[in-house]
């Protein structure tokens, strides 16, 4: 495979792929590309430029250069406001809505289904209702909750896998048995919030809506940590995201287990949308809607993990600033805008399936 | 008389005594045992007793909702899968249900109306634009709607109705006092009251569906043999669409959404008589109910002496019954 360059005839290397930049370093090459690369770096520009809109408005207007001053870390009379109760909240929505993007791309990729997410399969009921079931008990501190629900997250899904595996794991189950599970952790947290007195429903209500209000660092600390410790395993799933994406009996000539690579794939976004959902409660939706805007950005054969991120914190800040200046003074939970608007975009996927394709 | 009908006749009895059996439960099992004995006291005789004033003041409204509840959502699930040919059509999982809550929580907090027997026309206006929403994205694009697009029409309708009503009750904080209590799904503490009021509907309902039984059948063998056979299919499917809407809502009003009756009943009807849409409504009016009723008692007993509201009892036992039907054939046909 080390094979000198220079030997290669000039035919084979026109075989590269249109659109795509060859990048070598050493021995080593890859391949980049090109529309890919820059539609992520137009993501983190509009990405930038949201975050510091967001941080701009409020209660109070801060302009933006006080707001880079702060950045910065100059001193400036809007400390208190920008550096302290705006930016926690938007590095936590930042972080939420990475981790919801990337997450919802792996569960697609594997279900190869666009109506499939991290939502449909049960696991944000999942951390739902663990969480209020906590709540129902007296634990209501935010520097715990989220790994109750990370549990939560994973336990449900990992039931889902096992009701819907039966030598094999068929997508169209898989989508209708995590429907079902979902209705039944439903209940039992509406079971729980009859039970607890009225503070702890408001609070877990507000929790189960997906809002930022009044997270910080608390929260996106553990999700900081996990995404950083994934980075590499991301990267394994960038390149394990091809295998699953060939149809099976290619990839099996190949040599690919595809077993374990989907099964992988599929852990790695539960545990992604459980630690968002334990930072801020279930966001709906954007686990769905970014990555099929990246995706569709981008043209690429695989969904793109780099531009699913971008783009789910690019969703989660703009939901989350209206969220807050839609009905000022009163703060809507952001999971509703999310979830007006991913609601009708979801019935519109449904509605242009066709029949038998859902599985494919 | 043929073997079929013997059968079909058997099961029919069989239903009436399990009805029997979970109302004589519903009415003697509780917080406080009371004999059958007593129970028949209070109900014909006038007994004056402490147990006869429970059972006649808390335990007879109760069952009596219980037994309209859960003969409107198995009415409502037979109907709905015969009108869809899809095995998991259903109030709750189609959404039809939270429209019907949506339309309940705008009246608490917009419009002031604070009773059950109020909230009966809101629930169901909320019902026939959930219905008719959820089924024109699944039955829309080519193919029309397959299990998987009706489940997840469904699906994106609850969640999108979800994210407007904790929007009403996260600014109306009277709503959510109200509303959170009405949400989960429970036959107790509802008084004769909200009966009075809603069993015309219930009628008129159950009427309908009488009305579009033979259409079911027809149906059954496809829209071109229906058509074929001299039977008006739209026709069938709007007075068919109608009625399931009507019981939905009756359901929903009295009792809050309650999942998964409306799924198991007829299947297990079905399972039980065939598929003559007669025989399974009938057996449907028996065993809704009964699932209903001995839900809500075991909800009484297990965890006592707090209870555990009716529709988490459902969607607990549901779940195992989806998961079996869906597992029950290879891959589902999409």
């Amino acid at each position: 495979m080390t094979q000198p360059l220079e030997r290669i005839p000039p035919a084979v290397r026109r075989l590269r792929p249109a659109g795509y930049t060859v990048v070598r370093f050493g021995d080593g090459s890859f391949l980049l590309h090109r529309r890919a690369c820059a539609v992520a770096a137009l993501l983190a520009a509009v990405l930038a430029v949201t975050a510091v809109v967001s941080l701009c408005v409020g209660e109070s207007y801060v302009s933006p250069t006080e707001v880079v001053h702060v950045l910065l870390g100059q001193p400036s009379p809007d400390e208190l406001v920008v550096g302290t109760l705006r930016l926690p909240r938007l590095v936590t929505g930042l972080l939420v809505g990475a981790a919801f993007g990337v997450s919802g791309a792996l569960v697609q990729t594997v279900a190869r289904n666009s109506l499939a997410s991290p939502d449909v399969i049960g696991v944000t009921h999942g951390a739902g209702a663990a969480t209020v079931t906590a709540m129902t008990f007296g634990l209501t501190s935010y520097t715990v909750l989220p790994y109750v629900s990370v549990v939560g997250g994973l336990a449900a899904a990992a039931l889902v896998y096992v009701f819907a595996w039966r030598g094999g794991l068929h997508a169209t189950r898989f989508v209708l048995v995590g429907i079902g599970v979902s209705i039944a952790l439903g209940s039992l947290t509406r079971l729980f919030l009859t039970k607890g007195d009225y503070l702890v429903a408001q609070q877990a209500k507000v929790w189960l809506t997906g809002s930022l209000n009044g997270r910080g660092y608390d929260q996106a600390a553990p999700l900081a940590l996990v995404l950083a410790v994934l980075v590499p395993v991301l990267v394994w799933a960038a390149y394990a995201q091809r295998m699953v994406s060939l149809d099976d009996s290619t990839a099996t000539a190949l040599g690919v287990r595809l077993g374990p690579v989907r099964l992988g794939l599929t852990s790695l976004g539960v545990v992604l949308a459980s630690v968002a959902t334990g930072a801020a409660g279930p966001v709906d939706f954007v686990a769905l809607l970014a990555p099929q805007i990246a995706h569709r950005l981008t043209r690429t054969a695989q969904i793109p993990l780099l531009s699913s991120a971008l783009t789910g914190a690019t969703i989660v800040i703009v939901a989350d600033l209206l969220a807050r200046r839609l009905f000022a003074p009163v703060e809507l939970p952001v999971g509703v805008l999310t979830a007006a608007v991913g609601a009708p975009y979801l019935m519109w996927l449904i509605a242009r399936t066709r029949r038998g394709r859902e599985g494919t | 008389m043929s073997r079929a009908t013997r059968r079909r006749i058997a099961w029919t009895v069989a239903g009436m005594l399990l009805l029997f059996l979970a109302v004589l439960l519903s009415l003697a099992l509780g917080s406080r045992q009371i004999a059958p004995a007593e129970v028949y006291d209070a109900l014909l005789r006038h007994g004056t007793g402490d147990d006869a004033q429970v059972v006649r003041a808390l335990r007879v409204p109760r069952t009596v909702v219980g037994v309209m509840v859960g003969l409107a959502l198995a009415v409502a699930g037979v109907v709905m899968q015969g009108i869809t040919r899809n095995p998991i059509a259903e109030p709750g999982v189609l959404g039809v249900s939270q429209g019907a809550a949506l339309g309940v929580v705008c009246a608490i907090a917009f419009l002031g109306v604070h009773t059950p027997a109020g909230y009966v026309w809101f629930a169901f206006a909320g019902a026939g634009l959930a219905a008719v929403a959820a089924y024109a994205v699944a039955g829309s694009g080519r193919g029309g709607a397959s299990p998987v697009k009706l489940a997840l029409a469904g699906a994106a309708m609850n969640a999108f109705i979800a994210s407007v009503v904790s929007a009403i009750v996260t600014t109306d904080a009277r709503a959510l006092d109200e509303f959170r209590f009405w949400d989960v799904g429970s036959i107790a503490g509802r008084d004769g009251e909200v009966v009075a009021r809603t069993w015309p509907f219930l009628l008129v309902g159950l009427l309908l569906v009488a009305v579009v039984a033979r259409g079911l059948d027809a149906l059954a063998l496809g829209d071109d043999v229906a058509r074929g056979l001299g039977h008006r299919v739209a026709l069938v499917r709007a007075v068919g669409a109608l009625a399931a809407t009507v019981l939905t809502g009756v359901a929903v009003a009295t009792a809050g959404p309650i999942a998964f009756v409306g799924l198991a009943v007829p299947h297990i009807a079905r399972a039980l008589v065939g598929s003559d849409h007669r025989w399974v409504l009938a057996l449907s009016t028996l065993l809704g109910p009964s699932v209903i009723l001995v839900s809500d008692v075991l909800g009484r007993v297990v965890f006592a002496p707090s209870e555990v509201p009716v529709a988490v009892m459902t969607a607990l036992l549901g779940v195992p019954f989806l998961v079996a039907l869906v597992r029950r054939k290879a891959t589902v046909p999409a």
